[in-house]
Parts: C-alpha cells; sequence; structure tokens
C-alpha cells in the first residue's frame, strides 16, 4: 500500500492538481447517496448531484437543528419525508427514499418520545420507507437506550434494516454498544448498517457482520482522503460512503467526489461501484422497496412533443447560473 | 350515502382487479373488504403496493363502458393496480361503519399520506359515499404543488365540477394554467365556466404577456362566452402586449 501510494504521487505531479474536483474522472458513473438530510439543502444541491451523477438516495430522519415540542411537528416531518420532499427530488431526477425513526436526542423528552412510538406504525410501512432510522444514541442516557430498544423490535416487526446512528463523544464505546444492543435483540447484523463510522470503529463492526457505513463530512467526520485508506485495507465489502449533508458545513456531492478520489489514487471501478453505489441498495435493499428502474427516469429536457418541451416527470427546467440575465 | 349504484360499480372493479392481480392478492384483498377493523384497514391501505403491486391496469373497452355507465364521469384509464384497490378498498368500507367515523378515517388518512396515497385518495372523490363532505378536502388538495396529486384531482375527475363551490373552482382551473396542466382533461369546463372565472383568466393572461410569457389557448376558449365590450376591445387592440398577435 505504501508503495503504490507513492507510485501515484509520481503520477500526479503537484497536490493541487489532485484538489481540483475534476468531474470527468467519474463521468457515467452512477452513485447512491445513503444518508443526506435534503430538507435542508437548497436546489442548486440537488441539480449539482443530478450532474454529478447521483441517482437515488435516501433521507434518515433525524432532529431538526433544535427541539421539536409537540408530536404533531414528527407527523409533519414525517409526512415531509415522504410528499414533499420526494416531490421536490423527483423534479431533478433523483429517487427518494427515506427512514423514519426517533432520533437519539429527541428520545431524551420521554413524554414526546411515547407518542412518537405511537406514530411509527404509521409511516414505517409506507412506499419508499427502506429502514428505521437513524436511531442509537448520542449522550448514551437510559432514556436514549429504551427508544433505541423499543425501535430494535419494531424493526423486527416490521421485516426493516435499521441506520445507526453512532455517537460523537464516545464513539467507539457507543458503537460497541449499539451492536451488542441489536444483537441481544436478535436482529441479524446483515440487517444493520451502523453509520458514522471511523479508522477506530471499522474494523469491529466489520467482523461482527453488520454494514460499516462512513459518512464523508468535512471537519468533525471522515475526510475523504482517510476514506481512501479505510478501502484500501478494508476492501470494499460491506462498506458504504455517505455525505450526511444538512444544515451544517457539508457536502452533498461527498460521494462522487470520494468515488473521484478513489479512482484517482488507484481504486478498482468495482471496487468504487461497490463503496459508492452497490452495497447501499444491497444494504436498504432488504427493505424490499428499492427497485433499481426506477432510477432510470432519464431525463432529457430539449424533447419536444407536439411543439411543446416536455419536463418529464413534472421535471425542472433548468436556469443558466452563469448569465447575469434572470428571465 | 352513494350517489350512484355502489354494488354495480364493485362488481365491475371486482372484475377488473381480479384480472389485474394474483389471486393471493385478490383473497387478501377481499379479506380486508369484509372485516373492517380501523388500524387494521388502514395498516392495508397502507401497504397495498407491497401486496398488489404497481402495475398499469389493463380493462377492456366494454368494462370501461361499464364503469361510466354506472358512475358518469368516473375512469380508471391509465391508473396503477395499488391506485384502483386503494380506491376498492375505500369505497368498500363505507358499509362497515358510520358516516362520522368514515369522515374522521378519510381525514386520518389524508393527514398522513405520501405521495401516491394522497393520489388514490383524490382520485377516489368522485366514487366515496356522502359527496358533499369532501369538499374541503379537495379544496385543500388543490393547494398541493405535487404535480401528481394535482393531476389526480384535475384529469378526468368528475368530482371538482359537481360538488367545488365556484370561487374553488375558479381557483382549480387558474392553478391548471398556472402548473401548466392539459386543461382539456378537467372534467365540466363548459358546465362551469362563469363569468368571474373569465375575469380571472384575462388577468392572469394580462400579467404573463406583460412578463413576456404566453399562455396555454384554452385559456381563451374559456373567456369566449364572457367577453364584454372592454375585453373585446383590448384584445383586438392587443393591449396585452404589442408582440402577441390576437
Amino acid at each position: 500500500m505504501c508503495c503504490s501510494h507513492n507510485e501515484e504521487e509520481r503520477v500526479i505531479p503537484t497536490e493541487k492538481t489532485s484538489e481540483f474536483f475534476d468531474i470527468d474522472a467519474i463521468k457515467g458513473m452512477k452513485f447512491f447517496d445513503p444518508h443526506v438530510h435534503m430538507t435542508s439543502r437548497t436546489t442548486d444541491d440537488y441539480q449539482a448531484m443530478a450532474d454529478a451523477g447521483i441517482v437515488a438516495l435516501i433521507e434518515p430522519s433525524f432532529w431538526l437543528g433544535q427541539p421539536r415540542t409537540g408530536s404533531d411537528s414528527f407527523k409533519d416531518y414525517y409526512s415531509s419525508l415522504i410528499g414533499w420532499e420526494r416531490f421536490r427530488s423527483s423534479q431533478f431526477g433523483i429517487k427518494h427514499y427515506c427512514t423514519i425513526g426517533l432520533n437519539s436526542r429527541e428520545a431524551n423528552n420521554e413524554p414526546l418520545a411515547e407518542q412518537v412510538m405511537e406514530m411509527l406504525p404509521l409511516f414505517i410501512y409506507k412506499e419508499g420507507v427502506v429502514g428505521i432510522g437513524e436511531i442509537g444514541f448520542d449522550d448514551q442516557t437510559a432514556a436514549e437506550e429504551k427508544y433505541y430498544r423499543l425501535q430494535l423490535e419494531l424493526a423486527k416487526e416490521a421485516g426493516l434494516p435499521v441506520q445507526i446512528h453512532t455517537p460523537h463523544r464516545d464513539k467507539k464505546r457507543g458503537t460497541q454498544r449499539s451492536m451488542d444492543i441489536a444483537i441481544e435483540h436478535g436482529l441479524d447484523p446483515s440487517m444493520v448498517i451502523v453509520d458514522h463510522n471511523n479508522e477506530e470503529t471499522v474494523q469491529e463492526v466489520l467482523e461482527r457482520g453488520f454494514w460499516a457505513a462512513f459518512t464523508i463530512y468535512p471537519f468533525t467526520k471522515m475526510g475523504n482522503e482517510r476514506m481512501v485508506e479505510v478501502v484500501k485495507k478494508y476492501g470494499a465489502e460491506r462498506i458504504m460512503v455517505n455525505s450526511a449533508a444538512d444544515w451544517g458545513i457539508s457536502d452533498p456531492l461527498a460521494v462522487p467526489k470520494t468515488a473521484a478520489l478513489m479512482k484517482l489514487r488507484g481504486i478498482n471501478n468495482h471496487d468504487i461501484e461497490l463503496v459508492t453505489y452497490t452495497n447501499a441498495i444491497s444494504a436498504f435493499g432488504q427493505s424490499g422497496q428499492i427497485d433499481e428502474q426506477d432510477f432510470n427516469a432519464v431525463v432529457d429536457q430539449s424533447l419536444r412533443f407536439e411543439g411543446n418541451s416536455i419536463l418529464r416527470g413534472g421535471q425542472q427546467p433548468r436556469m443558466d447560473k452563469s448569465s447575469i440575465i434572470i428571465s | 350515502m352513494f350517489n350512484y349504484d355502489i354494488n354495480s360499480l364493485k362488481d365491475q372493479l371486482s372484475i377488473i382487479i381480479m384480472d389485474n392481480i394474483s389471486a393471493d392478492a385478490f383473497q387478501w384483498l377481499k379479506t380486508h373488504e369484509i372485516n373492517y377493523q380501523a388500524g387494521i384497514f388502514k395498516g392495508a391501505f397502507v401497504q397495498m403496493p407491497r401486496k398488489v403491486g404497481k402495475t398499469k391496469i389493463t380493462c377492456s373497452e366494454d368494462l370501461s363502458k361499464q364503469l361510466k355507465a354506472t358512475r358518469p364521469g368516473f375512469t380508471i384509464d391509465g391508473w396503477t393496480t395499488d391506485r384502483l384497490c386503494r380506491v376498492y378498498l375505500l369505497i368498500s368500507a363505507a358499509k362497515n361503519i358510520p358516516k362520522d367515523e368514515y369522515i374522521h378515517l378519510i381525514d386520518d388518512l389524508i393527514s398522513a399520506a405520501e405521495m401516491n396515497e394522497q393520489v388514490a385518495l383524490y382520485s377516489a372523490l368522485p366514487v366515496l359515499p356522502y359527496p358533499a363532505s369532501w369538499v374541503s378536502r379537495c379544496t385543500e388538495g388543490i393547494r398541493s404543488n405535487i404535480g401528481s396529486v394535482l393531476e389526480a384531482i384535475m384529469y378526468q375527475n368528475p368530482y371538482p365540477a359537481e360538488q367545488l363551490s365556484e370561487g374553488a373552482w375558479n381557483q382549480m382551473v387558474l392553478k391548471a394554467f398556472f402548473t401548466d396542466k392539459q386543461i382539456n382533461e378537467i372534467q365540466g369546463l363548459d358546465e362551469r365556466a362563469n363569468k368571474e372565472l373569465a375575469r380571472i383568466l384575462a388577468d392572469y393572461a394580462k400579467e404573463r404577456y406583460a412578463a413576456g410569457r404566453s399562455v396555454d389557448s384554452m385559456l381563451w376558449y374559456l373567456i369566449g362566452k364572457f367577453v364584454d365590450t372592454p375585453l373585446l376591445q383590448a384584445m383586438k387592440q392587443g393591449v396585452f402586449n404589442k408582440n402577441v398577435d390576437f
């Protein structure tokens, strides 16, 4: 590994060149971002994601930056994930799926958590809901553990995959605990996607048979250079990358950018495809809700039918961002 | 309760459904038609695509005609199996529960509906019992910005023309123009044409022309009956926009 790294540095003359995101490097490839909070992103992001080859994504339900004060806010949020946001995404040719769950932070408001738990069965069987998520630990409190366990039972009953959020603080311990509890409840590790891994957690997650997801998120989570090294070390099996882009400084192109970097650093196309597309579909497709045929809604905005331009499937028209004229 | 012969319609729909889904799925649907329990019913409604699939319905011309004879204006052309079975389930539940409970059930389903469920619910409006009870729900649906939901209300659906107030009807037609819908798919355009709508549409056309944009020519068809002297003058002079020929 060390030698091939040197080899690459000879091929790529300067660091500057390798830092430029050349979209041509991944032209023709398609990507699946299995964790991205589109509700907090703009239409520019959708457009850029579609341009970079993202054909489908999963939006896990999570908290909204501040605590909700009533159960109806949860209901409206879940409804927006399966309704409005799904439609918004379709306008850019991206197939939108979601996972539904009570996030760990808000599990700490027990009276509210009880009401949300009552509501969940109404949503988890909806079309395009590919798992229970993101659930797990934040502060690792007793309340978090209680609702994590209840939701694991719900996932088991519904036959849905689980998307686990692992804590930012005391991560290694929290990750181990999340896996221990999942096993204790009789979940098959192949139905569980452990998210936000790093170099410290990945080995155990893979050894125990779980899916290992990595969030490429600047400053606080994984960088994609480190990600390349992880794939070189552990291979591509049961590993997937996501952007977890949200309202923080994050990058909705993290998946295609990581693919491009992997390519530049000599990882073969097959492995890149596994990590940035196929594995996520294999894992979340266990819900029975993902059909790759649905991704192929190819959008050709230049098509005309009886003189009228057709924006198929309610596609949004393109605007030329470089022009000073807005018409 | 129903403003048409529910038994005939159910028989006709049954035949079509049987032809389009597997025997197991049909059996499953029939079970939920007979035994009503709110939670189980809602679950069946939600899970419909998993049970009956989402393929396009095929239906003989003869049956299609029979449907229209039973419930004028009602058509299932272009529907998918999940949409049809959801509508079938909804009309079947009416005999099992009283009116109040039924209205509550529909409200509940709408409030948590994803896109395709919304499409099914609004497609069901013309065949639901207690027709007058759904006016505010239909009006609410017209406020949606989701294309497929609007189309379920606007296209080949006799309910809006039959039940909406003039104000709500006019809003729907204006919204159809505003969102580039196929106007000729709306039922009852001639019957519900009115002077206020003509004024709204003429204003809309002026606004569009002022912005250098065009309008669907169906707009003039709806205005035609109500053209008065000032409007005719305006059209003749092309004051809407000097570049546009009338």
